[in-house]
């Protein structure tokens, strides 16, 4: 629990102190802490899995000064993992209570569900942040580049902890 | 009850999840400036949207006292008309002679019956004997000549048409009065005839037609329409004109009845004569 704590801390941490600040391109906006909601252990309740994006948009929120945008996001990413975990097969997984990740859900199906919560996730703050005004051109390649960074940096956290409990 | 318990534990999540999105779009499009300009914007267009609509029903439903202010108003003209000869009262207007003798009133009225698809159109005012309203009185609409009254009970008057075969009225035409019958064939709607105009004279299409001087029934100018045809047949020496009615009888609903104050005497004296 105290570990599960402290990986929530530094997520954040990082997110907040280096990436937010990360200064490669006007195009790059890496959103790498919902790895936290994409890992949520697979036998929370739904209203429990609510309750958390919804506190972990909050605290976002108010670290960016942004306030509802990262958590309606939140929201809606937790609804669309619901979605689809629940068409992948992963009762056994959750009875153990264990974490969603590469090595419960098998590669193919955590990079499918990571790809699309990932994209929709930069997708959503970037047309929010821009509604009434949106530039396509920018959202497109700020939100894919971003996704790719993104993507990348999550992937590098599912190595670490493969390495880690093999 | 226990179901409707049971429909919200069940959905407890979706609720949960509308509340909480309801919350952040709440702190979205209030605490975020770009957003709340948005916000305002759009809500502003949905706003005057329903304005505009909740203001044309009002408008629709308020058409009567509407069109009751309209009358007024169309007194007014009439007013403005003949700055010389008319004098108003609250609910009638007066043409008055020369020698500031009230000739002629005017008594606005409702139609609240009309024909104008027979031989014989009638038309009936809700203004009758109580208004002082009786046989043989002209009617006319904003537009021009509608009719002469052929009775009257104590509230309510029938008024005969100009649509009306009975109907006859001598025309003034470019200011020149024409002793001829200007009468309705029931041919065309909304079309008189006029013959007995000899070809000599200027007619021309469009030409305005009114009332003259040789009615007791009607002041003098009062238009009744427009010259929409000249028929020019070679082996005859008069025009057959087509007259087309400045009061369209069909939308008919505000009049005014016009008294002639001196009637009965001037009647007398034509009779004498």
């Amino acid at each position: 629990m105290i570990n599960q704590i402290i990986y929530w801390v530094l997520v954040i941490g990082f997110q907040v102190l280096v990436l937010n600040h990360l200064d490669l391109s006007s195009y790059i906006y890496p959103q790498v802490f919902v790895t936290l909601l994409l890992t949520l252990p697979l036998h929370l309740k739904k209203t429990y899995q609510l309750l958390i994006g919804f506190g972990l948009g909050l605290v976002m929120d108010l670290f960016i000064c942004s306030p509802g945008i990262h958590m309606s996001a939140c929201l809606w990413f937790i609804v669309i993992r619901m979605l689809i975990l629940n068409r992948q097969d992963l009762k056994e997984h959750a009875n153990n209570k264990l974490e969603y990740s590469i090595r419960t859900a098998g590669f193919s199906p955590f990079i499918y569900t990571t790809l699309i919560l990932i994209i929709f996730y930069h997708f959503y703050i970037l047309w929010i942040e821009g509604i009434g005004n949106i530039n396509i051109e920018y959202i497109t390649k700020t939100g894919l580049s971003s996704s790719l960074l993104s993507l990348t940096i999550i992937g590098v956290f599912q190595a670490l902890k493969l390495n880690k409990y093999p | 009850m226990q179901r409707l318990i049971a429909f919200i534990e069940y959905n407890f999540h979706i609720i949960l999840f509308v509340i909480l999105q309801t919350i952040c779009g709440f702190l979205v499009f209030s605490l975020n400036p770009y957003q709340q300009a948005i916000f305002s914007k759009a809500s502003l267009g949905v706003t005057s949207t329903i304005n505009k609509l909740s203001s044309d029903v009002y408008s629709y439903l308020n058409l009567k006292s509407q069109n009751t202010l309209l009358q007024n108003q169309i007194s007014q003209q009439f007013k403005e008309s003949f700055p010389q000869s008319l004098h108003y009262l609250n609910d009638t207007f007066s043409i008055v002679d020369t020698s500031m003798h009230h000739l002629f009133d005017a008594i606005p009225a409702h139609v609240v019956f009309n024909t104008a698809h027979k031989a014989n159109n009638v038309f009936i005012i809700n203004k009758g004997l109580d208004h002082g309203i009786k046989k043989n009185m002209g009617v006319i609409s904003s537009q021009g000549i509608a009719g002469v009254v052929l009775s009257s009970n104590q509230n309510y008057s029938a008024v005969m048409s100009l649509l009306n075969t009975n109907m006859k009225i001598t025309p003034h035409i470019n200011g020149q009065e024409y002793f001829t019958e200007m009468i309705w064939d029931n041919s065309k709607f909304n079309c008189l005839t006029i013959n007995g105009v000899n070809k000599l004279e200027q007619i021309n299409l469009g030409d305005v037609v009114s009332t003259g001087n040789s009615s007791l029934l009607f002041p003098k100018g009062i238009p009744i329409g427009n010259i929409s045809k000249i028929n020019n047949t070679p082996k005859n020496q008069y025009f057959e004109l087509e007259l087309k009615t400045a009061t369209n009888f069909r939308d008919l609903e505000y009049v005014f009845v016009i008294i002639n104050n001196e009637y009965l005497g001037l009647n007398d004296l034509l009779l004498n004569d």
